[in-house]
């Protein structure tokens, strides 16, 4: 037995070259042969039930024909997919891609269901955070980590009934819509168009007693949150979140400005049955498309700041019980696909990209409402990086819409919601 | 023990019949059985849906429902559904089906139209309901004005929320509970209306010494039937009102869907929010079945 170390002799440095030279032609050779193979299929799962999900299966379609990666979609309603998400991503049955609100980012994280986002694979896939706006691209991060990459920004405006401002004298000097610039100006309008079966003033789509995302907006408006800065427990029993409360029950029982409840305020908006609606960007094709005369404007600033509240999508990685490196590629081009043509998103779903790329498209600055939308970045802000955010939301309905009945004064409301957010197990 | 005998015995416990019945006890047990215990086992633990790790916490998750004011106070709406939609539910498919059973014309197209809602599901329903109750674009309110009624906003009020409930669940299930009925009804032999005739007997009479008592079987099913689905009445309150306004109409699978797929996935506390749900729906049901149960031969 020979014991001494192999010697480099002119026999073993030629066989050894020769294994070299062929590992590295057949290696690429190989990569190629699998790149140039049967493109994998990738599974992408959103809640884009409306309008927009149409549109976002088109260009899905789009996708799939330029580059023949094949895209399962799933569209379900997003609470429900919240819950599939939740139930299918440890059991290895989770999508390739998942569309989630900002809000969902920091308990998914926290959860284990998204996969972390690696700084260095983001900047290699050519995302970097100098081409997004700031508020949806933080959005993405949680406790330091990225998770998500921003899609677009959906977010609250004024919508104003053209017709019945005008009926009301409530126009400028050129015949535009007079649009509130505070909250008494605001109050004073809305009561002059409440008459009959009109309705002056409301915010929410479905529901509005309870369109907690409004009442997020009005508590960021007046500097206050949900959660104390840390997160550690509930701001809502302080003054600032009780006088917001005030107001949000005022608008039904004192000043009768506002519909009941349960009303739709986006099919009464429709029927030129509300004058003055505060609501999600999402509405606007969906008016157009009913040939509503409506005017937009910014969120008028109600409390002490024109804070715009602002949900945005975020692409998602859920975390695969074992890595498929083809897919994950695919899933890549797949979003970065749709960055590079959210303009055609924007223009066709009427949301807002996250991007700042398409901000200068003149078909998005040429449209009033595109450019309204963009025109309230600087005021964006979206919910607490906190796990607890959605229970907490949930916990908040039925108790906003007891102030908005009348059923509930307002500091015991939110100091009843305080102490049930509080409760929430970690 | 001799050997003829002993072939007897083992003829008596033959597998094949078990073999037969092992692929639905199999589905049974797997789909059945072994969630129920499962579930069981959760409520004693703090488990949350995606979270690998949970430990055993005793009777705490039961302990905190008796705290939960909210769980208490959807148990006692569900009680109240329960009541309130009782009576029209056991009454309303009676009247019509005793109407339908007397000949009356049309019966086919009438029959097919009351059950016509039951094929809806509930999704279908509870919009529907919700557009015609819409206090503002809504057909119910057009009409009250026309009438001159003041406007009313049925499921924004507190009082009147679950009543709105109840008139959709009435709508949504008659149909099913007449066809009911209306078998109960054909099984009635004639000859006996036919005797309590030649006695004299007036129709009313006939219906309550005859058609009611032979019912019995029938409303005993329709009875428990309806409770039970009562107590898990779910679909038309999540679509209709989400347990509103405030938490007037917030029901116990309501509260429990929340905790489970909502507030932060907790199925420990859910899992027990339903074995108590089980447990009432258990109670209600043997005193029922010890109430009604009578014979019913005739």
């Amino acid at each position: 037995m020979n014991n001494h170390p192999a010697e480099m002799t002119r026999r073993r440095f030629l066989a050894s070259t020769a294994v070299i030279g062929a590992t590295t032609l057949l290696g690429p050779s190989g990569h190629m042969a699998s790149a140039q193979g049967p493109k994998p299929t990738i599974s992408f799962w959103n809640g884009l039930t409306g309008a927009d999900g149409k549109v976002m299966g088109e260009l899905i379609g789009q996708f799939t024909k330029e580059t023949g990666i094949q895209v399962e979609l799933q569209m379900i309603e997003w609470l429900n997919l919240y819950a599939k998400l939740q139930v299918s991503t440890p059991a290895g049955e989770g999508p390739d891609v998942c569309l989630v609100h900002t809000v969902e980012v920091p308990h998914f994280a926290g959860d284990g269901i998204l996969d972390p986002i690696d700084d260095r694979m983001l900047a290699s896939k050519g995302f970097r955070g100098e081409d997004y706006l700031p508020s949806p691209w933080n959005g993405g991060t949680y406790q330091g980590k990225r998770y998500t990459i921003p899609l677009d920004v959906p977010q609250h405006i004024l919508f104003m009934n053209a017709k019945l401002l005008k009926d009301a004298g409530l126009v400028n000097a050129d015949g535009s819509p007079k649009v509130p610039g505070s909250k008494d100006e605001l109050i004073q309008m809305a009561t002059r168009l409440t008459r009959g079966d009109v309705f002056g003033f409301s915010i929410g789509t479905t529901g509005v007693g309870r369109y907690t995302w409004g009442f997020h907006n009005l508590l960021w408006q007046n500097g206050t949150n949900i959660f104390t800065p840390d997160l550690k427990k509930s701001a809502l029993a302080d003054p600032a979140a009780i006088e917001v409360a005030e107001f949000w029950g005022s608008l039904y029982t004192t000043y009768k400005i506002a519909p009941p409840s349960n009303a739709s305020a986006r099919d009464a908006f429709i029927a030129g049955k509300l004058a003055m609606w505060i609501a999600g960007s999402w509405n606007f094709t969906g008016l157009r498309d009913a040939k509503v005369d409506f005017a937009v404007a910014p969120v008028p600033k109600i409390f002490k700041q024109p804070t715009v509240w602002t949900i945005p999508h975020q692409f998602s990685f859920p975390k695969p019980k074992a890595q498929d490196a083809a897919k994950r590629e695919a899933a890549w081009s797949m979003i970065r696909w749709i960055t590079d043509h959210v303009a055609e998103w924007t223009l066709r779903a009427g949301q807002v990209s996250a991007s700042r790329k398409s901000h200068s498209d003149p078909r998005i600055t040429g449209d009033p409402v595109l450019r309204t939308l963009l025109s309230q970045g600087p005021n964006w802000q979206n919910g607490q990086p906190a796990p607890k955010w959605v229970a907490a939301e949930n916990l908040t309905r039925p108790q906003i819409e007891s102030v908005y009945i009348g059923q509930k004064n307002a500091k015991a409301a939110m100091e009843e919601l305080a102490r049930q957010i509080n409760a929430l197990p970690d | 023990m001799p050997a003829g005998k002993r072939r007897d015995g083992l003829r008596r416990v033959s597998p094949t019949p078990y073999l037969f019945l092992l692929p639905a006890l199999l589905l049974f047990v797997i789909f059945r059985v072994y969630p129920l215990v499962n579930g069981l086992w959760l409520s004693f633990t703090n488990a949350r849906l995606g979270r690998a790790e949970y430990t055993f916490v005793g009777l705490s998750n039961y302990e905190k429902l008796l705290d939960d004011s909210r769980f208490l106070l959807s148990l006692v709406n569900t009680a109240y559904y329960t009541v309130a939609s009782t009576l029209p539910i056991l009454a309303l498919p009676l009247l019509l089906a005793v109407v339908l059973n007397r000949g009356v014309g049309f019966k086919a197209m009438l029959r097919g139209a009351f059950f016509f809602p039951f094929t809806l599901s509930v999704v279908t329903v509870g919009l529907t309901w919700l557009w015609l109750l819409d206090p503002v674009v809504g057909p119910f309110n057009y009409y009250l004005q026309q009438m001159g009624f003041p406007v009313r906003s049925l499921l924004a009020d507190p009082q009147t929320a679950m009543w709105g409930i109840v008139l959709t669940s009435v709508w949504w299930v008659t149909g099913y509970y007449l066809v009911i009925y209306l078998a109960g009804l054909q099984d009635i032999p004639h000859h006996l209306y036919e005797a309590a005739a030649i006695d004299g007997a007036s129709a009313w009479r006939s219906f309550v010494s005859i058609t009611l008592p032979l019912l019995r079987p029938v409303f005993l099913f329709v009875f428990v039937i309806h409770i039970i689905g009562s107590f898990q009445i779910f679909g038309q309150v999540f679509i209709m009102t989400q347990g509103g306004p405030g938490d007037a109409t917030r029901t116990v699978v309501q509260h429990l869907y929340e905790a489970a797929f909502q507030n932060l996935f907790q199925f420990g506390s859910a899992s027990a929010m339903a074995w108590v749900l089980f447990a009432v729906i258990l109670v209600f049901s043997l005193i029922q079945f010890r109430i009604l149960r009578g014979h019913a031969e005739y």
